[in-house]
């Protein structure tokens, strides 16, 4: 479908210089960046520490202003409020005010989307249940760990349905089970035609989900594109085989290496650490992704108001 | 759809948030220990001032309101000022703002709705600080003239009720937060300007003497000497209370006002320390706006300092109420005139400075 390939997100030589109080530059952070971003694509934007991951999504934001380029977001200026409206924005560290229960944070956000008053306490709700907050949902998030703040973070970049989801360093902070929720939960919004723009320093959570990949360094784009061209080796082949015997195996490298006349290397492939942590640890939080699952499917499909992504108006009134 | 839907609905929007931005902003502010420790003192200092009175010359009351009108000053501004310093320049630092402007929101209506809360806290300081200052005043020692007794008599009654609704309050907020798990700050806050209300309602029955007006009627009446009016007849309900006040209470928070957009614009750029000094700056400066403009000429320093700054002797008329004197109302709505125009001006320039804020 053409429309599926509109770009969400465009930007043409952005540059970001920071300066200090006198105005004087003191580093450039992002130096002519060009990236194109489709609709219903989950990206991912890697890096080092420092290299203008944050700075880039927060200039998307209308947060910080560019010193030089174009950007548009969903077909406008980054501060357009009507494409702020379609956007979900978790950012690197879960900013919320301590003093606020999980309840009251989604209750303020939604009001700033401007659901009516029942819309965003069915809202809450839903959030609450999801992010599995239900029995702290009246405490003070001052008093959160780290995870729990990052699950009231994420609930609150889910509050309006967004049609472009912005995931700064989403499992940041999270344990195994938490951070597998949240891909799976990335892969679920990616089903339902959300677009997800993520950043992350673990590099197996970028894999696991993003379609497409851009790696920042000191602010320069030095590679991009779909995960599987990236990562394939062109002059190796890989077989695997259930149920293969030593003898067996040992025959088949032989005459496999008499064939090509290459060395043929024989492995014994073993599952991830993360795969084996939640088979030992993480029954109930497995169970908790699936009874999550068909929730969240009732939720992209049937929003409480309808976001209008095609049109930017103003969603939720 | 009519072409002025989108227009409306935008406009909805943004009052909803304005008022949801306002209201965390307020919460958030009286919160703070260091806004409730500065209510607390405001309130108790006003409160004990007519206790503490060594030297009497027969203007204890006007000494008590003098007072407490300084005290509704300086503790305000020390308040608007540092809570716009904290709500703006500290959730710019922090992240929250960064984390409110990524959601559809203009940085001009996030400006106004954070001014808004914090002349929300001043106003709820304010209400607190004038009823104890009513308290004080009534409290402190008058001359009357009475069937039963002539001479100088303090209203212990009022006082030790004023202190005693502090306490009570303090009290209910410690009790809410233990069973309710409500916030202790807020209900202090709160219970502290509630209990000071209560008190000056309260004090409609019952003369200096501490007799109740319900069962001894006029002839509980006293004659204060302070100019306050004899009820006449059957008397049920008569607080003798310097309401002529309440005009010059209202002028300090006009000033107040001022504080709080001059606080919440320094802020976009400032942290709260340099926000809170320029803000004290501007309070000497301003008060001394007349003595800079005598024989300064138009175009020199003095003058444009004492152009560009407000003048806030306009807003400090506490003598103007000595003596049986009186503000007039039109006085009051040109100082709010006045006000406005300053809150404008420096919130306009706060918007201007916000605009290109970077929020990393």
């Amino acid at each position: 479908m053409p429309a599926s390939k509109s770009p969400v997100i465009e930007t043409r030589g952005l540059r970001k210089v920071f300066r200090d109080f006198w105005r004087r530059p003191t580093v450039e952070a992002v130096k002519g960046l060009d990236l194109t971003i489709n609709d219903g694509e989950v990206f991912g934007l890697l890096g080092p520490n420092g290299s203008g991951k944050s700075t880039t999504i927060k200039m998307l934001l209308g947060l910080l202003r560019p010193t030089a380029g174009t950007i548009r977001v969903l077909g406008s200026a980054p501060d357009d409020t009507h494409a702020k409206a379609c956007i979900g924005y978790l950012p690197e560290v879960s900013h919320l005010h301590t003093f606020l229960t999980p309840r009251e944070t989604l209750m303020y956000y939604a009001s700033l989307f401007g659901l009516s008053r029942a819309q965003a306490v069915q809202r809450t709700r839903e959030l609450l249940a999801m992010v599995d907050l239900e029995h702290a949902a009246d405490r003070a998030v001052g008093g959160f760990s780290k995870g729990m703040a990052r699950r009231v973070g994420l609930a609150q970049a889910l509050v309006n349905a967004p049609r472009l989801l912005i995931l700064d360093e989403p499992t940041s902070g999270l344990d195994p089970i938490g951070s597998r929720e949240v891909k799976d939960l990335v892969c679920a919004l990616a089903k339902g035609g959300v677009t997800v723009l993520m950043t992350s320093h673990l590099l197996a959570d970028v894999e696991d989900v993003c379609d497409r990949v851009a790696i920042l360094d000191r602010g320069v784009l030095c590679a991009e594109g779909k995960i599987a061209d990236l990562l394939r080796q062109p002059d190796a082949v890989r077989f695997e085989v259930e149920g293969l015997d030593e003898p067996d195996a040992a025959a088949v490298r032989a005459e496999l290496e008499a064939r090509t006349g290459r060395r043929v290397r024989q492995e014994y492939p073993a599952m991830s650490l993360e795969r084996y942590f939640l088979q030992v640890v993480a029954r109930d939080g497995q169970q908790r992704t699936f009874a999550m699952a068909p929730f969240l499917g009732a939720t992209l499909s049937a929003p409480e108001t309808d976001p209008t992504p095609t049109s930017n108006s103003l969603p939720m009134t | 759809m009519f072409p002025h839907d989108g227009q409306s609905r935008a406009r909805g929007l943004a009052l909803k948030q304005t008022a949801a931005i306002a209201r965390a902003t307020l919460v958030e502010a009286i919160q703070q220990p260091v806004a409730f420790l500065i209510l607390l003192s405001a309130v108790m200092t006003t409160l004990l001032v007519p206790v503490f009175q060594f030297h009497r010359f027969g203007e204890d009351g006007r000494l008590a309101r003098d007072s407490g009108l300084a005290c509704m000053l300086v503790f305000g501004l020390v308040l608007a000022a540092g809570t716009a310093g904290r709500t703006v320049s500290g959730e710019i630092t922090c992240g929250t703002a960064a984390a409110a402007l990524g959601k559809p929101v203009r940085r001009v209506t996030f400006l106004l709705a954070k001014a808004l809360g914090v002349l929300a806290v001043t106003m709820l300081f304010w209400l607190g600080v004038l009823c104890a200052t009513l308290l004080a005043e009534r409290g402190s020692a008058h001359f009357i003239s009475h069937i039963e007794y002539t001479g100088y008599v303090m209203d212990v009654i009022t006082l030790v009720l004023g202190v005693a609704g502090v306490a009570v309050a303090l009290l209910v907020a410690a009790a809410r937060h233990y069973y309710g798990r409500r916030r202790f700050g807020v209900s202090a806050f709160v219970g502290v300007v509630l209990s000071q209300v209560l008190v000056v309602l309260a004090t409609g029955f019952y003369n200096r003497l501490g007799q109740l007006y319900p069962l001894l009627g006029e002839a509980a009446c006293l004659d204060s000497g302070a100019g306050h009016a004899h009820a006449a007849g059957w008397v049920f309900y008569h607080p003798e209370l310097n309401l002529r006040v309440i005009p010059v209470a209202l002028l300090v928070l006009f000033a107040l006002a001022i504080f709080a957009a001059l606080a919440t614009a320094l802020a976009t750029r400032l942290p709260t320390g340099p926000t809170l000094a320029i803000c004290a700056g501007v309070l000497l400066l301003g008060l001394a706006g007349d003595s800079l403009l005598i024989g300064a000429p138009f175009w020199s320093v003095r003058g444009l300092v004492a152009g560009l700054l407000p003048d806030l002797q306009n807003f400090w008329l506490c003598d103007a109420v000595a003596r049986g004197g009186r503000i007039a109302w039109r006085y009051v709505g040109a100082a709010a005139l006045y006000a406005l125009t300053c809150c404008v001006l420096f919130l306009g320039a706060g918007c201007l400075a916000f605009r290109e804020r970077d929020l990393g």
